[in-house]
């Protein structure tokens, strides 16, 4: 069998499994965890627009999460308008925050860069933390929203059981990866790696780096949006602290990194490593040794970046390479 | 108008000691040309390790800064030499290290979940400490005596570091690495044990701020959060690397925040610190009193 | 036919005035060579014509069109490409990968960036390395394939800040070889160099400039034997009078 064949083949199987998961998996607290995965999965892989590919360090996400997750449900609540259309809306509304932020902070370097991003998400987080109403729209403060959790259906994107969440959040996933996939191969893709690389050399060769680094904000933060819509209908209570606390941009940002970003592989493996660690710990430790997950995040996070930087993607990508070299230089047999 | 004054002036006092926690982290961008995102954590450290010094020994708490300061530096010095010396030697030819900002938050997370661990949740003061609810009269207003103290502190350690960099043959040969590594490399200076140094330094100082807060302030294991970001905050505005400007832009958030609540909401007076410091970074990055760095 | 027209170009730092009143030309199809001391300015100059920072006073013309605050990438559209004096691959990527930047300014297809990019590294004799990582290659490689990247971008006119720098001679044999090449498909080249037998073997015409003005110009044979030249570079006991 061909290299080519195989890997379509291991593919397609880690698409089976992933769809036929919930088969197998009954409990509703292991579909949880799961869910939350591919979530964080999904926001990983969107951050990595640019957290990857643009080469700068954006610690403040969780404020397009904020963003989608509001958007939704303060249309849901007080005007009825369906979840989906509200996720596009919080979408839309994203990419104007995004673009707005991104406009003076792009030119930054690094350091500044992060620090900036972390202005501007802590800034939003206090601002919606005292404001009851934003004009005609009750943001109702530090306590947050609730979603009654009244008519249940495709139409209001709401559900009883954990399964239509699972699979939504899963093909989500899966067209980030595409999507994200299809950039690394474009010219916006070689354009952005070139312009995180060497930004002075990208553009001597015809790229215009801000421009490009703005492109590549405004579709993360409207995919990231998209990803807090879900959230809300998934937790049905969001409030400041949970959808758009510096808490969630970093466990996003530490996820990218652990996996490796600037690889498409990279954040979803961050998070099918992490996230279990993150949610065992807090099941089984969680009373007596409180943030345990935090520390072996933390930990892992300075060992990769000593000893792999490109993140754990990448001997994890080496074996699976000298697996399929194994799997191909067998001689074919006459079964 | 009086009570304007005197919260201008407890914004003073808070302000400067504010700046104390932010001049270690100056120091350590001044030198390494890394912004530590672990400084909040190296600062919680500091006021746990001034709190037990205190509450096991009942010494007077300035006194524990005879522990306190060279068990910081210690801790600095090393912190530095084992796990950020291997990212620096790995990313010597990139311009910006950006792996060591994403390392020290690793570092950050760890020292703060591990005091919560170890240490639990609960928030400590130091009860009965020589300074604790002392207040001075002066004209009319009430000044917080342990911020007084602070005070001072702050600005004697300010003198002493600047002392330090400019008459001595170490600090000497720390500013000549931080201008440029190569050129003091080849000059027989050992960038690397500087580095060991500066972080030293600039976690002593964390040390020192430590203590200066300990008699009026709660310890608890994330309390460096909010100063790690107010630290970021000032130390922008008043620029990266420069001693005096940590003191100032200290001064500058300290006031608003003491002053503040006179006319607004008090979290409204925290979005404004975080408004001032985006301003002060899109139109003048680096500072009141920063260097010009080739950002 | 002018493709480079430089008039009293002026560029300050602060107190320090590091290009004086240049006027400079140069016809398309020429090799125009620009030769000085360190310090003397030449790269304040490139980087004034390429866009990196718009000159303080004065003209630059390409292709008869005033560029002075047009922005690098308008400019690599435009058809002027340059390439470093410290070379700047991006060396997490392959070769094939690095020139694909570079072409994509002609196209938004990935196979036409990937045939152009090829066909750059044939110029530049890099095709067999197209798949090693930009990291891994020796530094007159990386001289080449930051070559090979402004060539993919299809310029009329192109700046060679130094490209010789740390060549053995056969290495710089061959280069001027190659450049030579790329005259010959038509491109006009403008070349800083401090290595003689490259800029003499080159240059149609050259200009020398020292402390920022230009102190000698025409064919370099007449440019090496003028006095002001050798007192520049030699000092004032070399200069035969």
């Amino acid at each position: 069998m061909t290299r080519a064949k195989l890997q379509s083949l291991s593919l397609l199987l880690v698409g089976v499994i992933a769809f036929g998961l919930p088969l197998v998996v009954r409990s509703p607290t292991y579909l949880h965890i799961l869910v939350l995965l591919f979530l964080y999965a999904y926001l990983t892989t969107s951050w990595n627009l640019v957290g990857g590919f643009a080469g700068v360090l954006p610690l403040g996400h969780s404020a397009f999460v904020g963003i989608g997750a509001y958007t939704s449900t303060v249309l849901a609540l007080q005007y009825g308008i369906s979840p989906w259309l509200g996720m596009i809306v919080g979408g839309c509304l994203a990419v104007v925050v995004g673009v707005l932020i991104g406009l003076p902070t792009f030119k930054m370097r690094g350091a500044y860069f992060a620090l900036a991003t972390i202005a501007f998400a802590e800034g939003i987080r206090v601002m919606v933390e005292n404001i009851e109403y934003l004009g005609p729209f009750k943001l109702n403060g530090p306590r947050g929203l609730q979603i009654p959790p009244l008519n249940t259906g495709l139409t209001n994107f709401m559900f009883a059981e954990k399964e239509p969440y699972y699979y939504i959040i899963l093909v989500m996933l899966i067209a980030v990866l595409a999507l994200t996939w299809f950039i690394s191969r474009s010219k916006l893709g070689y354009y952005l790696s070139a312009g995180g690389e060497e930004p002075e050399a990208a553009m001597a060769l015809g790229v215009n780096v801000a421009r490009c680094k703005l492109i590549a904000m405004a579709m993360s933060s409207f995919l990231t949006a998209l990803a807090g819509t879900f959230w809300a209908q998934f937790t049905l209570f969001i409030h400041p602290k949970s959808v758009m606390s510096l808490d969630v941009s970093f466990e996003i940002a530490f996820i990218a990194l652990i996996g490796g970003r600037g690889s498409i592989a990279g954040p979803v493996l961050g998070a099918i490593i992490l996230r279990p660690v993150s949610d065992l710990c807090r099941i089984y430790f969680g009373a007596k040794l409180p943030g345990l997950h935090l520390i072996i995040f933390g930990v892992l996070l300075i060992l990769v970046m000593i000893f792999q930087p490109r993140g754990l993607q990448e001997p994890l990508t080496k074996l699976y390479h000298r697996f399929l070299d194994r799997m191909t230089t067998q001689p074919a047999r006459a079964d | 108008m009086l009570y304007v004054l005197e919260d201008a002036i407890n914004g003073i006092l808070i302000g400067s000691i504010y700046g104390l926690t932010a001049m270690g982290l100056t120091v350590i961008f001044g030198v390494l040309k890394v912004i530590n995102f672990a400084h909040g954590s190296l600062l919680m450290v500091g006021m746990y390790a001034a709190y037990w010094a205190v509450a096991l020994t009942g010494i007077h708490p300035y006194l524990s800064l005879i522990v306190v300061a060279p068990v910081m530096y210690c801790f600095g010095y090393y912190l530095q030499d084992i796990i950020i010396k291997p990212i620096f030697k790995a990313e010597k030819d990139v311009r910006e290290p950006i792996t060591v900002i994403i390392v020290t938050t690793g570092v950050w997370y760890v020292l703060d979940n591990l005091s919560l661990l170890i240490f639990g949740p609960q928030y400590r003061t130091l009860q009965d400490n020589p300074l604790r609810g002392k207040m001075l009269e002066f004209g009319g207003m009430m000044l917080s005596v342990p911020k007084l103290w602070g005070f001072v502190t702050a600005l004697a350690t300010a003198a002493a570091i600047y002392w330090f960099f400019q008459k001595t043959r170490l600090g000497r040969a720390i500013r000549a690495t931080s201008l440029d590594r190569e050129a003091a490399s080849l000059m027989g200076i050992n960038q690397y044990r500087i580095y060991n140094v500066a972080f030293g330094i600039g976690t002593a100082i964390a040390g020192i701020a430590g203590v200066t807060l300990v008699p009026f302030y709660n310890v608890f294991p994330s309390v460096g959060v909010l100063f790690d970001i107010k630290g970021f905050i000032i130390v922008v505005l008043g620029g990266l690397g420069s001693i005096g400007g940590a003191i100032l832009g200290g001064i500058i958030v300290g006031v608003i925040e003491s002053v503040g609540p006179q006319f607004m909401a008090a979290t409204w007076t925290e979005a404004i610190v975080y408004a001032l410091f985006l301003v002060v970074l899109f139109v003048k990055p680096s500072g009141l009193f920063g260097v010009k760095y080739d950002w | 036919m002018m493709m480079l027209d430089l008039k009293d170009l002026v560029k300050d730092f602060g107190g320090l005035r590091a290009v004086d009143s240049l006027n400079l030309s140069i016809e398309q199809g020429q090799i125009l060579g620009l030769i000085g001391p360190n310090g003397a300015g030449k790269s304040t100059v490139f980087n004034c014509i390429a866009g990196v920072y718009p000159p303080t006073e004065g003209e630059i013309f390409f292709d008869a069109a005033r560029i002075n605050n047009v922005k690098p990438w308008d400019l690599c559209r435009q058809g002027l490409a340059r390439t470093f004096q410290i070379v700047k691959p991006f060396t997490s990527k392959t070769v094939l990968y690095n020139v694909m930047v570079g072409s994509y300014v002609t196209t938004d297809k990935r196979s036409a960036a990937e045939s152009k990019a090829v066909e750059a590294l044939k110029a530049l004799n890099l095709y067999e390395k197209k798949d090693v990582k930009a990291g891994n290659l020796t530094i007159a490689d990386r001289k080449r394939l930051e070559i090979a990247r402004a060539l993919a971008t299809d310029p009329k006119l192109l700046l060679l800040d130094e490209v010789m720098a740390g060549l053995r001679p056969t290495e710089v044999d061959e280069m001027v070889k190659i450049i030579r090449g790329l005259r010959d498909r038509g491109i006009t080249i403008f070349i800083i160099e401090h290595i003689m037998r490259a800029i003499m073997a080159l240059s149609d015409r050259v200009v020398v400039i020292h402390f920022g003005q230009k102190i000698s110009e025409g064919p370099p044979k007449e440019v090496a034997s003028d006095e002001k030249v050798i007192k520049a570079y030699l000092g004032e006991e070399y200069a035969v009078s």
